[in-house]
């Protein structure tokens, strides 16, 4: 897909560029907030990475602008301040998901490609599948092949978010966030063993493994 | 007040206390001027009053035996020792009779009264010399056939006795100015010293002396309170400069064994060209390294951005029962795995005011601590309940090794990381973190000892978050 980085850092923005071009992307990077403004409107991008402070014009200002504009391309807006209230505002100015620096490259590379699903029309979907796996969101029931499975309110939800994003690489970090809507990170391996639980129930009475590790990064859901 | 003028001069104390005097001095000469024209006042009509009514038994008595009977009555008065000073005057101008020699050369007031100076001739036995001169004060009455009378009294007592008191208004006037200026004085320039001593500290802190401490006396006053206020800002910017240096030390040196373990895993990814996976396996292990540090980092972040006060804007009334729970569900599980018997007690229906995100990042570093520390076979407890006192106290209670009761103010401190074989994982900031949220909550975070040793494990560790009692809005 295609990426725009806003990032005045010229190492920073190298870097996401690379890993992002590895990862199969085609990426285009404007250094300052004006010509990331142009650029974005200039071309249809999938992705816009947006760092928040930015020389003649500050990501927030872009991404407001942007939406002003009717176009909802979907942002991941990255920022050294780690605040709640930064993040809320963030948010609030049309981001689709905050990202505080310094964070790890998978990081960033999980959350941007879990951004472009959002591109799909938004459908109101009361039934996910994923593999012989299904959900019904109305029912609250998840059935794997012929087998009712029976979730936790929480495992649910766990499972909700990994099904949205099957075929992509959940972090920890997102789960955290998503999921129990916590903005810090335990240090101690809570998040693994709620998904070695999940996978203990929709995993283990069956032959293919459809919850995989991902090393170094989070956790991915497919069939 | 020039430029150059002494510092004391310029205080603000020296220009109260001027205009203080200044009012005063001219307060008080409107009080005695006023005073003072009264008792004039009142002194001169008496006198006129009381010449009047000579005036009239002089009149009666011409009514009666003609000018032959007031000058019998005149002759008779002067001889013997009267109050009052009299003159009669044939119609020619001489001088008939009397105690005066002669009729003033004075000018009338308004109201016909005559006030000159007159030679009081000397009383019996009196040197020639005594005669003195006095002040007299009185009028000319025309009687019929063209004489004319002068009756008057001597006023040179009641005269001295204002002109002293004149001298006294116009003396305690220019006595209160003085004194005035001369407290000013006094008191700016104790002012302007003691407030230099200060800015003397505060330049000398400038420049690099943070030692220096303004003096106090003690006595509570503003200035004291001053000294006060100023000397609790440099301990407290002390403070923060010893922390701040002490926490910059702590950082390089907990950086510095993951950065070296990276490094050393890094070196090695280099060198095992041909075994991929132990290739591999080096190159994940130094990612978590690097991990690692971005968690010290973000640790020390959000420390700084706590003591810093920013987030207090954000809090609300919040259930924190609902905060238990939500914790349970995420650490039930882990301590379950950890082979820890998990608890939870909770009051329902409290109320705390806080940050829910703050309150379970500090109640999830306790359990942290707890799951690390509580070896197996051990238990945790996470409790929520109301003190007698009305705080909500929010607490984790392991069967681990505990805190000795000598380490526990040092355990909160940033960095401190009591275990100094530093098997476990975490960057050292966890309990400082929670305190600072505590902090900012203006909640206490007390270290005490558990349920005590049973079967090896213990004494344990009860950490407990102990929340102000939310006001009642009336």
């Amino acid at each position: 897909m295609r990426i725009l980085i806003i990032e005045d850092d010229r190492e920073a923005a190298n870097y996401i560029r690379k890993g992002l071009r590895e990862s199969g992307h085609v990426v285009d990077h404007a250094a300052d907030g004006e010509e990331g403004l142009e650029m974005a409107r200039a071309a249809d991008y999938d992705v816009l990475v947006v760092d928040r402070m930015l020389p003649k014009m500050d990501g927030l200002t872009i991404v407001e602008t942007l939406r002003a504009e009717d176009d909802r391309s979907p942002v991941l807006i990255l920022s050294a301040l780690g605040e709640v209230d930064h993040r809320v505002e963030g948010l609030k100015a049309g981001g689709d998901d905050y990202l505080v620096k310094p964070y790890a490259f998978a990081e960033l590379l999980a959350r941007v490609e879990a951004l472009v699903r959002r591109r799909d029309p938004e459908t109101v979907r009361t039934r996910l599948t994923v593999g012989d796996l299904e959900m019904d969101l109305l029912a609250r029931t998840v059935v794997r092949g012929e087998e009712e499975i029976l979730l936790q309110p929480r495992e649910f939800r766990l499972l909700e978010f990994l099904m949205k994003h099957s075929g992509q690489v959940v972090t920890r970090t997102m789960l955290l966030e998503k999921v129990w809507d916590y903005h810090f990170d335990p240090q101690t391996n809570v998040i693994d063993v709620h998904i070695s639980r999940l996978r203990s129930k929709i995993d283990k009475p069956f032959d293919r493994a459809l919850l995989h590790t991902v090393r170094g990064a989070g956790y991915r859901l497919q069939a | 007040m020039g430029r150059f003028a002494p510092a004391f001069l310029r205080t603000t104390a020296f220009r109260v206390t001027l205009l203080s005097a200044g009012l005063l001095a001219a307060s008080s000469l409107v009080i005695l001027t006023f005073v003072y024209f009264a008792s004039v006042g009142v002194s001169l009509s008496r006198t006129d009053a009381a010449v009047e009514d000579e005036v009239a038994t002089v009149e009666a008595r011409f009514r009666d035996g003609g000018i032959q009977s007031v000058n019998r009555y005149i002759l008779q008065r002067s001889v013997g020792g009267s109050d009052f000073l009299y003159l009669l005057v044939h119609p020619t101008g001489r001088r008939i009779s009397g105690n005066l020699s002669g009729l003033p050369d004075a000018v009338a007031d308004d109201d016909g009264r005559l006030q000159f100076q007159y030679m009081r001739p000397p009383a019996g036995g009196e040197a020639e010399s005594e005669k003195d001169e006095r002040l007299a004060r009185g009028r000319i009455a025309p009687l019929p056939s063209g004489y004319q009378i002068f009756v008057g009294m001597d006023v040179e007592d009641e005269d001295r006795l204002i002109g002293g008191m004149l001298r006294a208004v116009l003396a305690a006037s220019a006595l209160a100015l003085a004194l005035g200026v001369a407290s000013g004085v006094f008191i700016s320039r104790r002012f302007a010293t003691r407030l230099d001593q200060i800015n003397r500290v505060a330049r000398a802190v400038e420049g690099g002396d943070l030692r220096r401490r303004a003096p106090r006396n003690h006595t509570g006053d503003e200035l004291d309170e001053l000294a006060a206020n100023f000397n609790a800002m440099l301990d407290r910017i002390e403070e923060l400069m010893a922390r701040m240096k002490n926490a910059g030390d702590s950082i390089a040196h907990d950086l510095r064994s993951p950065l070296t373990r990276m490094r050393n895993r890094l070196d090695d990814a280099l060198r095992e060209e041909g075994d991929l996976e132990a290739r591999e396996a080096s190159l994940s292990q130094a990612v978590s390294d690097a991990d690692e540090l971005l968690g010290v980092f973000n640790a020390i972040l959000s420390i700084s951005r706590l003591e810093a006060g920013e987030r207090r804007q954000s809090f609300s009334r919040l259930d924190p029962a609902v905060i238990v729970e939500d914790l349970c569900e995420l650490y039930e599980p882990v301590c379950e795995e950890s082979g820890l018997r998990f608890a939870a007690e909770m009051e329902p229906g409290l109320e705390v005011r806080g940050d829910r995100g703050l309150l379970s990042q500090a109640l999830a570093n306790l359990l942290d601590n707890a799951v690390k520390y509580t070896p197996d076979g051990g238990a945790i407890t996470l409790r929520l309940r109301k003190c007698a006192s009305g705080e909500i106290e929010m607490s984790v209670t392991d069967t681990g090794p505990g805190i000795p009761p000598a380490d526990r103010l040092r355990a909160t401190q940033r960095f401190v990381r009591l275990d100094q074989s530093r098997t476990k994982p975490g960057s050292g900031l966890g309990l400082s973190l929670v305190k600072a949220i505590a902090d900012i909550h203006g909640a206490q975070l007390e270290l005490s000892d558990g349920p005590g040793v049973l079967d090896g494990h213990g004494p344990g560790l009860r950490a407990a978050l102990v929340l102000p009692a939310v006001k009642q809005v009336a």
